[in-house]
Protein backbone atom coordinates (compact mmCIF):
# COMPACT_ATOMS: atom_id res chain seq x y z
CA UNK A 1 0.00 0.00 0.00
CA UNK A 2 2.83 2.75 0.84
CA UNK A 3 4.60 1.78 -2.39
CA UNK A 4 1.79 2.30 -4.18
CA UNK A 5 1.00 5.53 -2.23
CA UNK A 6 4.43 6.74 -3.27
CA UNK A 7 4.82 5.38 -6.64
CA UNK A 8 1.11 7.66 -6.89
CA UNK A 9 2.78 10.63 -5.47
CA UNK A 10 5.79 10.75 -7.75
CA UNK A 11 4.09 10.15 -10.79
CA UNK A 12 1.66 12.95 -9.91
CA UNK A 13 4.29 15.55 -8.52
CA UNK A 14 5.66 14.85 -12.23
CA UNK A 15 2.66 15.39 -14.01
CA UNK A 16 2.45 18.33 -11.84
CA UNK A 17 5.69 19.56 -13.36
CA UNK A 18 5.57 18.64 -16.95
CA UNK A 19 1.83 20.53 -16.82
CA UNK A 20 3.95 23.35 -15.47
CA UNK A 21 6.63 23.26 -17.59
CA UNK A 22 4.43 22.78 -20.68
CA UNK A 23 2.50 25.65 -19.83
CA UNK A 24 5.24 27.79 -19.20
CA UNK A 25 7.12 27.15 -22.62
CA UNK A 26 4.08 27.78 -24.01
CA UNK A 27 3.01 31.08 -22.43
CA UNK A 28 6.20 32.43 -22.42
CA UNK A 29 7.53 31.58 -25.55
CA UNK A 30 9.81 33.99 -26.84
CA UNK A 31 10.60 34.59 -30.55
CA UNK A 32 14.38 35.27 -31.40
CA UNK A 33 15.05 36.82 -34.78
CA UNK A 34 17.05 34.35 -36.72
CA UNK A 35 19.07 37.05 -38.10
CA UNK A 36 20.35 38.16 -34.60
CA UNK A 37 21.62 34.58 -34.02
CA UNK A 38 22.60 34.68 -37.25
CA UNK A 39 24.91 37.85 -36.25
CA UNK A 40 25.88 36.55 -32.78
CA UNK A 41 27.61 33.68 -34.47
CA UNK A 42 29.65 35.54 -36.71
CA UNK A 43 30.58 37.52 -33.79
CA UNK A 44 34.18 36.78 -32.04
CA UNK A 45 32.10 35.36 -29.12
CA UNK A 46 34.47 36.70 -26.65
CA UNK A 47 32.26 39.32 -24.75
CA UNK A 48 35.73 41.80 -24.13
CA UNK A 49 33.60 44.78 -23.94
CA UNK A 50 36.29 46.64 -26.32
CA UNK A 51 33.19 47.96 -28.58
CA UNK A 52 31.49 49.51 -25.40
CA UNK A 53 28.86 47.28 -25.29
CA UNK A 54 28.17 44.93 -22.66
CA UNK A 55 28.54 41.80 -24.15
CA UNK A 56 28.34 39.78 -27.83
CA UNK A 57 24.49 39.34 -27.61
CA UNK A 58 23.83 42.86 -27.19
CA UNK A 59 26.06 43.33 -29.72
CA UNK A 60 24.10 41.06 -32.25
CA UNK A 61 21.03 42.36 -31.07
CA UNK A 62 21.93 45.76 -32.25
CA UNK A 63 23.74 45.35 -34.88
CA UNK A 64 20.72 43.45 -36.35
CA UNK A 65 18.66 46.34 -35.26
CA UNK A 66 20.56 48.84 -37.08
CA UNK A 67 21.22 50.91 -34.32
CA UNK A 68 25.26 49.84 -35.06
CA UNK A 69 27.59 49.65 -37.37
CA UNK A 70 28.63 46.63 -39.20
CA UNK A 71 32.38 47.26 -38.60
CA UNK A 72 31.28 48.10 -34.66
CA UNK A 73 33.28 45.07 -33.38
CA UNK A 74 36.98 46.12 -32.48
CA UNK A 75 38.26 43.28 -31.71
CA UNK A 76 36.98 40.74 -35.00
CA UNK A 77 38.42 43.66 -37.16
CA UNK A 78 37.80 42.87 -40.92
CA UNK A 79 36.74 39.18 -41.18
CA UNK A 80 34.38 39.64 -38.72
CA UNK A 81 33.02 43.01 -39.90
CA UNK A 82 32.73 41.00 -43.65
CA UNK A 83 30.62 37.82 -41.71
CA UNK A 84 28.49 40.62 -40.31
CA UNK A 85 28.24 42.53 -43.77
CA UNK A 86 27.08 39.14 -45.78
CA UNK A 87 24.77 38.04 -42.68
CA UNK A 88 23.01 41.76 -43.24
CA UNK A 89 23.35 42.11 -47.06
CA UNK A 90 25.74 45.33 -46.96
CA UNK A 91 28.59 45.89 -48.76
CA UNK A 92 31.77 48.03 -49.24
CA UNK A 93 32.81 47.39 -45.37
CA UNK A 94 36.66 48.24 -44.94
CA UNK A 95 37.78 48.09 -41.26
CA UNK A 96 41.02 50.31 -40.32
CA UNK A 97 42.84 47.64 -38.14
CA UNK A 98 45.01 48.82 -35.41
CA UNK A 99 47.53 47.03 -32.58
CA UNK A 100 48.83 48.08 -29.80
CA UNK A 101 52.12 49.57 -29.49
CA UNK A 102 54.58 49.95 -26.99
CA UNK A 103 56.31 53.18 -26.43
CA UNK A 104 59.39 52.36 -23.98
CA UNK A 105 62.81 50.88 -23.84
CA UNK A 106 63.58 50.93 -20.74
CA UNK A 107 62.17 48.03 -18.61
CA UNK A 108 64.94 46.92 -15.96
CA UNK A 109 67.94 49.22 -17.58
CA UNK A 110 65.42 52.14 -16.19
CA UNK A 111 66.78 53.61 -12.79
CA UNK A 112 64.60 52.73 -9.76
CA UNK A 113 63.56 55.39 -7.18
CA UNK A 114 62.69 53.51 -4.72
CA UNK A 115 62.71 49.58 -4.11
CA UNK A 116 59.20 48.03 -3.93
CA UNK A 117 58.12 44.55 -3.10
CA UNK A 118 54.52 44.62 -2.88
CA UNK A 119 51.69 43.53 -5.02
CA UNK A 120 52.63 43.26 -8.42
CA UNK A 121 50.88 45.19 -9.89
CA UNK A 122 51.50 48.41 -11.78
CA UNK A 123 47.83 49.98 -11.27
CA UNK A 124 48.76 49.15 -7.42
CA UNK A 125 52.78 50.29 -7.64
CA UNK A 126 51.74 53.46 -10.24
CA UNK A 127 50.05 55.25 -7.34
CA UNK A 128 52.75 55.25 -4.68
CA UNK A 129 54.65 58.27 -5.72
CA UNK A 130 54.17 57.24 -9.44
CA UNK A 131 55.85 54.04 -9.36
CA UNK A 132 59.38 53.04 -8.77
CA UNK A 133 60.78 54.07 -12.17
CA UNK A 134 62.20 57.62 -12.19
CA UNK A 135 60.98 58.00 -15.55
CA UNK A 136 57.02 58.87 -14.24
CA UNK A 137 56.31 57.41 -18.31
CA UNK A 138 58.55 54.14 -18.35
CA UNK A 139 57.08 50.65 -18.53
CA UNK A 140 56.90 49.20 -14.57
CA UNK A 141 56.85 45.63 -16.15
CA UNK A 142 54.28 44.09 -13.62
CA UNK A 143 52.20 42.67 -16.31
CA UNK A 144 49.04 44.29 -15.97
CA UNK A 145 48.46 44.55 -20.15
CA UNK A 146 49.31 40.99 -20.03
CA UNK A 147 46.84 39.88 -17.38
CA UNK A 148 44.11 42.01 -19.17
CA UNK A 149 44.32 40.65 -22.85
CA UNK A 150 41.90 38.48 -23.60
CA UNK A 151 43.67 36.91 -26.43
CA UNK A 152 46.75 36.16 -25.01
CA UNK A 153 48.52 39.00 -27.49
CA UNK A 154 51.09 39.88 -24.84
CA UNK A 155 53.82 37.93 -22.75
CA UNK A 156 56.55 39.89 -20.50
CA UNK A 157 59.91 39.32 -21.74
CA UNK A 158 62.98 39.33 -19.44
CA UNK A 159 63.98 42.96 -19.79
CA UNK A 160 60.18 43.50 -17.98
CA UNK A 161 58.90 45.07 -21.31
CA UNK A 162 55.60 43.59 -22.57
CA UNK A 163 55.57 41.90 -25.80
CA UNK A 164 52.96 42.36 -28.05
CA UNK A 165 52.30 39.39 -30.48
CA UNK A 166 51.16 41.11 -33.61
CA UNK A 167 49.31 38.70 -35.02
CA UNK A 168 47.67 37.69 -32.04
CA UNK A 169 46.54 41.13 -31.28
CA UNK A 170 42.91 42.00 -32.74
CA UNK A 171 43.33 46.23 -31.41
CA UNK A 172 40.74 45.99 -29.08
CA UNK A 173 41.90 48.19 -26.47
CA UNK A 174 41.59 46.62 -23.20
CA UNK A 175 45.29 46.55 -22.04
CA UNK A 176 45.69 50.14 -23.55
CA UNK A 177 42.80 50.48 -20.60
CA UNK A 178 44.54 48.57 -18.14
CA UNK A 179 47.85 50.73 -18.37
CA UNK A 180 48.55 53.31 -15.38
CA UNK A 181 50.81 54.96 -18.17
CA UNK A 182 48.35 54.70 -21.13
CA UNK A 183 46.28 57.99 -20.35
CA UNK A 184 49.06 60.08 -19.14
CA UNK A 185 51.74 59.58 -21.05
CA UNK A 186 50.39 57.05 -24.22
CA UNK A 187 52.88 54.56 -23.10
CA UNK A 188 50.44 51.51 -24.71
CA UNK A 189 49.03 53.14 -27.99
CA UNK A 190 46.83 52.10 -30.62
CA UNK A 191 48.21 52.54 -34.27
CA UNK A 192 47.13 51.29 -37.19
CA UNK A 193 48.61 47.44 -38.39
CA UNK A 194 50.41 49.18 -41.27
CA UNK A 195 52.50 50.73 -38.72
CA UNK A 196 56.02 49.50 -39.02
CA UNK A 197 58.52 52.13 -36.97
CA UNK A 198 57.85 53.27 -34.01
CA UNK A 199 59.91 55.67 -31.08
CA UNK A 200 60.17 53.38 -28.06
CA UNK A 201 59.98 56.43 -25.59
CA UNK A 202 57.16 58.75 -24.29
CA UNK A 203 58.38 60.78 -21.32
CA UNK A 204 57.98 64.53 -21.73
CA UNK A 205 60.69 65.23 -19.03
CA UNK A 206 63.34 67.53 -19.31
CA UNK A 207 66.10 66.05 -21.28
CA UNK A 208 69.03 65.90 -18.61
CA UNK A 209 67.00 64.09 -16.36
CA UNK A 210 65.87 61.97 -19.06
CA UNK A 211 69.37 60.74 -19.51
CA UNK A 212 69.77 59.86 -15.54
CA UNK A 213 66.63 57.60 -15.84
CA UNK A 214 66.80 55.60 -18.89
CA UNK A 215 69.83 54.91 -21.36
CA UNK A 216 66.94 54.18 -24.05
CA UNK A 217 65.07 57.30 -24.12
CA UNK A 218 64.58 59.77 -26.51
CA UNK A 219 67.26 62.89 -26.14
CA UNK A 220 65.62 65.47 -28.98
CA UNK A 221 68.85 65.26 -30.63
CA UNK A 222 67.16 65.66 -33.96
CA UNK A 223 69.19 62.98 -35.78
CA UNK A 224 66.28 61.20 -36.86
CA UNK A 225 64.52 64.15 -38.01
CA UNK A 226 67.20 65.19 -40.34
CA UNK A 227 68.21 61.87 -41.71
CA UNK A 228 64.56 61.14 -42.83
CA UNK A 229 64.13 61.85 -46.51
CA UNK A 230 60.56 62.34 -46.54
CA UNK A 231 59.94 64.30 -43.44
CA UNK A 232 58.16 61.18 -41.49
CA UNK A 233 59.81 62.34 -38.38
CA UNK A 234 59.42 65.25 -36.24
CA UNK A 235 60.78 66.34 -32.85
CA UNK A 236 57.96 67.96 -30.90
CA UNK A 237 58.50 69.25 -27.29
CA UNK A 238 61.57 67.28 -26.78
CA UNK A 239 60.30 63.96 -28.18
CA UNK A 240 60.35 62.36 -31.91
CA UNK A 241 57.13 61.39 -33.43
CA UNK A 242 56.88 59.70 -36.47
CA UNK A 243 53.92 60.45 -39.07
CA UNK A 244 52.77 56.92 -39.97
CA UNK A 245 51.12 58.23 -43.23
CA UNK A 246 54.18 59.51 -44.54
CA UNK A 247 56.72 56.92 -43.15
CA UNK A 248 58.55 54.25 -45.63
CA UNK A 249 60.00 52.36 -43.21
CA UNK A 250 63.46 52.32 -44.89
CA UNK A 251 65.48 52.43 -41.54
CA UNK A 252 67.54 55.41 -42.10
CA UNK A 253 66.50 56.60 -38.81
CA UNK A 254 66.97 53.48 -36.67
CA UNK A 255 69.92 53.45 -37.85
CA UNK A 256 71.30 57.20 -37.13
CA UNK A 257 69.45 57.03 -33.20
CA UNK A 258 72.12 57.20 -30.76
CA UNK A 259 69.86 55.86 -27.92
CA UNK A 260 68.45 52.96 -29.83
CA UNK A 261 65.24 54.36 -28.89
CA UNK A 262 63.59 54.01 -32.65
CA UNK A 263 62.74 50.41 -33.59
CA UNK A 264 60.57 48.44 -36.32
CA UNK A 265 57.35 46.37 -34.67
CA UNK A 266 57.24 44.48 -38.14
CA UNK A 267 55.51 41.10 -37.44
CA UNK A 268 57.99 38.31 -36.07
CA UNK A 269 60.48 41.00 -35.07
CA UNK A 270 58.51 42.79 -32.60
CA UNK A 271 60.26 40.42 -30.07
CA UNK A 272 63.77 40.36 -31.12
CA UNK A 273 63.72 44.67 -31.31
CA UNK A 274 62.15 44.97 -27.78
CA UNK A 275 64.12 42.38 -26.02
CA UNK A 276 67.76 43.78 -27.82
CA UNK B 1 14.92 35.20 14.60
CA UNK B 2 17.80 36.96 14.34
CA UNK B 3 20.21 34.38 16.09
CA UNK B 4 18.34 31.40 13.11
CA UNK B 5 19.84 33.83 10.72
CA UNK B 6 23.12 34.02 12.17
CA UNK B 7 23.35 30.50 13.28
CA UNK B 8 22.43 29.63 9.03
CA UNK B 9 24.71 32.36 7.53
CA UNK B 10 28.31 31.97 10.06
CA UNK B 11 28.19 29.23 12.66
CA UNK B 12 27.08 26.57 10.22
CA UNK B 13 28.19 27.97 6.89
CA UNK B 14 27.11 25.62 4.10
CA UNK B 15 30.44 26.16 2.57
CA UNK B 16 32.82 26.21 4.94
CA UNK B 17 32.08 24.56 8.28
CA UNK B 18 29.17 21.88 6.36
CA UNK B 19 31.45 21.49 3.23
CA UNK B 20 28.55 21.12 1.02
CA UNK B 21 28.20 22.64 -2.43
CA UNK B 22 32.07 22.83 -2.95
CA UNK B 23 31.92 22.04 -6.31
CA UNK B 24 30.61 26.06 -7.44
CA UNK B 25 33.06 27.21 -4.47
CA UNK B 26 36.14 26.24 -6.31
CA UNK B 27 34.62 26.40 -9.83
CA UNK B 28 33.46 30.22 -10.06
CA UNK B 29 35.36 31.81 -7.29
CA UNK B 30 38.17 33.31 -9.79
CA UNK B 31 36.50 36.12 -10.37
CA UNK B 32 34.71 38.36 -8.05
CA UNK B 33 31.68 39.66 -11.24
CA UNK B 34 30.60 35.76 -11.35
CA UNK B 35 30.59 34.62 -8.24
CA UNK B 36 28.63 38.10 -6.90
CA UNK B 37 26.09 36.74 -9.75
CA UNK B 38 26.34 33.02 -8.67
CA UNK B 39 25.60 34.27 -5.19
CA UNK B 40 22.52 37.13 -6.05
CA UNK B 41 21.04 33.71 -7.95
CA UNK B 42 21.79 31.27 -5.29
CA UNK B 43 19.66 33.39 -2.51
CA UNK B 44 16.87 34.00 -5.19
CA UNK B 45 16.70 30.18 -6.38
CA UNK B 46 17.32 29.06 -2.66
CA UNK B 47 13.94 31.07 -1.37
CA UNK B 48 12.01 29.43 -4.27
CA UNK B 49 13.32 26.39 -3.54
CA UNK B 50 12.75 25.96 -0.16
CA UNK B 51 9.55 27.65 0.14
CA UNK B 52 8.43 24.99 -2.84
CA UNK B 53 9.54 21.67 -0.91
CA UNK B 54 8.11 23.69 2.82
CA UNK B 55 4.72 23.28 1.07
CA UNK B 56 5.63 19.87 -0.55
CA UNK B 57 6.89 18.16 2.59
CA UNK B 58 3.96 19.82 4.81
CA UNK B 59 1.39 19.13 2.53
CA UNK B 60 2.01 16.26 0.61
CA UNK B 61 4.93 13.67 1.72
CA UNK B 62 4.16 14.08 5.76
CA UNK B 63 0.57 13.53 5.61
CA UNK B 64 0.49 10.56 3.31
CA UNK B 65 3.08 9.64 5.53
CA UNK B 66 5.86 8.96 2.89
CA UNK B 67 8.32 11.69 3.06
CA UNK B 68 10.70 10.07 4.69
CA UNK B 69 11.97 8.22 2.08
CA UNK B 70 10.38 9.65 -0.71
CA UNK B 71 11.99 13.82 -0.14
CA UNK B 72 14.97 13.51 -1.87
CA UNK B 73 13.28 12.65 -5.77
CA UNK B 74 10.71 14.49 -4.82
CA UNK B 75 12.83 17.43 -3.59
CA UNK B 76 15.14 17.23 -6.83
CA UNK B 77 11.87 16.61 -9.28
CA UNK B 78 10.34 20.10 -7.60
CA UNK B 79 13.70 22.14 -7.74
CA UNK B 80 14.75 21.22 -11.11
CA UNK B 81 10.80 21.90 -12.47
CA UNK B 82 11.25 25.07 -10.67
CA UNK B 83 14.11 26.25 -12.22
CA UNK B 84 12.88 25.82 -15.18
CA UNK B 85 9.86 27.90 -14.96
CA UNK B 86 11.73 30.75 -13.39
CA UNK B 87 14.20 30.66 -16.50
CA UNK B 88 11.21 30.48 -18.81
CA UNK B 89 9.53 33.40 -17.25
CA UNK B 90 12.84 35.63 -16.65
CA UNK B 91 13.34 35.05 -20.29
CA UNK B 92 9.70 36.44 -21.04
CA UNK B 93 9.52 39.42 -18.56
CA UNK B 94 12.91 40.15 -17.88
CA UNK B 95 15.37 39.87 -20.59
CA UNK B 96 18.07 41.86 -18.64
CA UNK B 97 18.26 39.70 -15.98
CA UNK B 98 17.66 36.83 -17.78
CA UNK B 99 21.01 37.40 -19.20
CA UNK B 100 22.75 38.33 -16.38
CA UNK B 101 21.33 35.38 -14.69
CA UNK B 102 21.12 33.16 -17.30
CA UNK B 103 24.25 31.46 -17.26
CA UNK B 104 23.96 30.58 -13.50
CA UNK B 105 20.16 29.60 -12.69
CA UNK B 106 20.54 25.88 -14.97
CA UNK B 107 23.36 25.13 -12.77
CA UNK B 108 21.77 26.19 -9.72
CA UNK B 109 19.44 23.13 -10.71
CA UNK B 110 22.71 20.70 -9.71
CA UNK B 111 23.83 23.03 -6.77
CA UNK B 112 23.35 20.79 -3.89
CA UNK B 113 23.76 23.60 -1.87
CA UNK B 114 19.78 24.08 -2.36
CA UNK B 115 19.21 20.46 -2.15
CA UNK B 116 20.40 20.91 1.32
CA UNK B 117 18.72 23.82 2.62
CA UNK B 118 15.26 22.63 1.20
CA UNK B 119 15.57 19.50 3.30
CA UNK B 120 16.68 21.24 6.63
CA UNK B 121 13.57 23.60 6.40
CA UNK B 122 11.44 20.24 5.82
CA UNK B 123 13.18 18.03 7.89
CA UNK B 124 15.06 19.99 10.98
CA UNK B 125 18.42 18.09 11.70
CA UNK B 126 20.09 18.01 8.98
CA UNK B 127 22.61 20.56 9.98
CA UNK B 128 22.44 20.11 14.00
CA UNK B 129 20.94 23.45 14.31
CA UNK B 130 19.49 22.07 17.61
CA UNK B 131 15.75 22.67 16.34
CA UNK B 132 13.73 20.73 18.41
CA UNK B 133 10.06 21.22 16.33
CA UNK B 134 9.83 21.77 12.60
CA UNK B 135 10.06 25.35 10.95
CA UNK B 136 7.50 27.12 10.66
CA UNK B 137 7.03 29.00 6.85
CA UNK B 138 8.59 32.51 8.14
CA UNK B 139 11.36 30.83 10.30
CA UNK B 140 12.16 28.63 6.84
CA UNK B 141 12.15 31.26 4.69
CA UNK B 142 14.48 33.06 7.52
CA UNK B 143 16.77 30.04 7.44
CA UNK B 144 17.14 29.59 3.93
CA UNK B 145 18.16 33.49 3.20
CA UNK B 146 20.74 33.40 6.23
CA UNK B 147 22.21 29.90 4.16
CA UNK B 148 21.87 31.53 0.82
CA UNK B 149 23.76 34.69 2.62
CA UNK B 150 26.26 32.74 4.23
CA UNK B 151 26.92 30.97 0.74
CA UNK B 152 27.13 34.28 -1.08
CA UNK B 153 29.71 35.56 1.60
CA UNK B 154 32.45 32.70 2.28
CA UNK B 155 32.04 32.46 -1.54
CA UNK B 156 32.49 36.04 -1.85
CA UNK B 157 35.50 36.62 0.47
CA UNK B 158 36.94 33.10 -0.50
CA UNK B 159 36.66 35.01 -4.42
CA UNK B 160 38.72 37.90 -2.89
CA UNK B 161 41.58 36.15 -1.26
CA UNK B 162 42.23 33.94 -4.47
CA UNK B 163 42.62 37.24 -6.36
CA UNK B 164 44.96 38.40 -4.27
CA UNK B 165 46.72 35.03 -3.94
CA UNK B 166 46.91 35.35 -7.80
CA UNK B 167 49.81 38.18 -7.72
CA UNK B 168 51.00 36.43 -4.60
CA UNK B 169 54.81 34.79 -4.52
CA UNK B 170 52.88 31.15 -4.35
CA UNK B 171 55.50 28.36 -5.06
CA UNK B 172 54.69 26.88 -8.20
CA UNK B 173 53.56 23.30 -7.17
CA UNK B 174 50.98 25.21 -5.10
CA UNK B 175 49.91 27.77 -7.78
CA UNK B 176 46.08 27.22 -8.68
CA UNK B 177 44.01 24.61 -7.32
CA UNK B 178 46.39 23.13 -4.49
CA UNK B 179 46.77 26.54 -3.00
CA UNK B 180 42.76 27.30 -3.42
CA UNK B 181 42.16 24.13 -1.26
CA UNK B 182 44.96 25.80 1.52
CA UNK B 183 43.16 28.99 1.61
CA UNK B 184 39.74 27.25 2.06
CA UNK B 185 41.07 25.18 5.18
CA UNK B 186 42.40 28.13 6.60
CA UNK B 187 39.03 29.71 6.25
CA UNK B 188 37.42 27.31 7.36
CA UNK B 189 39.29 27.01 10.59
CA UNK B 190 37.72 31.04 10.99
CA UNK B 191 34.25 29.64 10.43
CA UNK B 192 34.13 26.43 12.83
CA UNK B 193 35.89 29.29 15.64
CA UNK B 194 32.91 31.12 15.60
CA UNK B 195 30.90 27.83 16.55
CA UNK B 196 29.61 28.11 20.42
CA UNK B 197 28.95 31.89 19.37
CA UNK B 198 25.51 33.16 21.05
CA UNK B 199 25.21 29.77 22.36
CA UNK B 200 24.80 28.07 18.98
Amino acid sequence: MLVLKAVLVLAALGAFSAALLATAARRFHVDVDPKVELVFEALPGSNCGACGNPSCFAVAERVSAGSLKVDTCVAGGQSVADALAKVLGVTGVEVEASVSVLHCGGGTRSARSYRYSGLHSCNAVARLAGGPLRCPAGCIGFGDCARACPFDAIIMGDDGLPIVDLEACTGCGICVRECPRAGSHHLLELLPVATRVVVRCSTRERVKERRESCPVCCIACKKCEKVCDVDAIVVVDGLAVIDQALCTACGACIEECPQNCIGRIDQGACAAEVSA
Amino acid sequence: MALLFVGAALINNILLTRFIALCSFFGISNDMDTSVGMSLAVIFVMVMASTATWLLWNVVLAPLGVGEFLYIPAFILIIAALVQFVEMYLRKASPALYRAMGIYLPLITTNCAVLAAATEVAKPGFFKMNMAYSYGFFEGLVYTIGVAAGYGFALVSFTALRERLETAPVPAALRGIPMAFITAGLLSLGYVGLGGLFGL
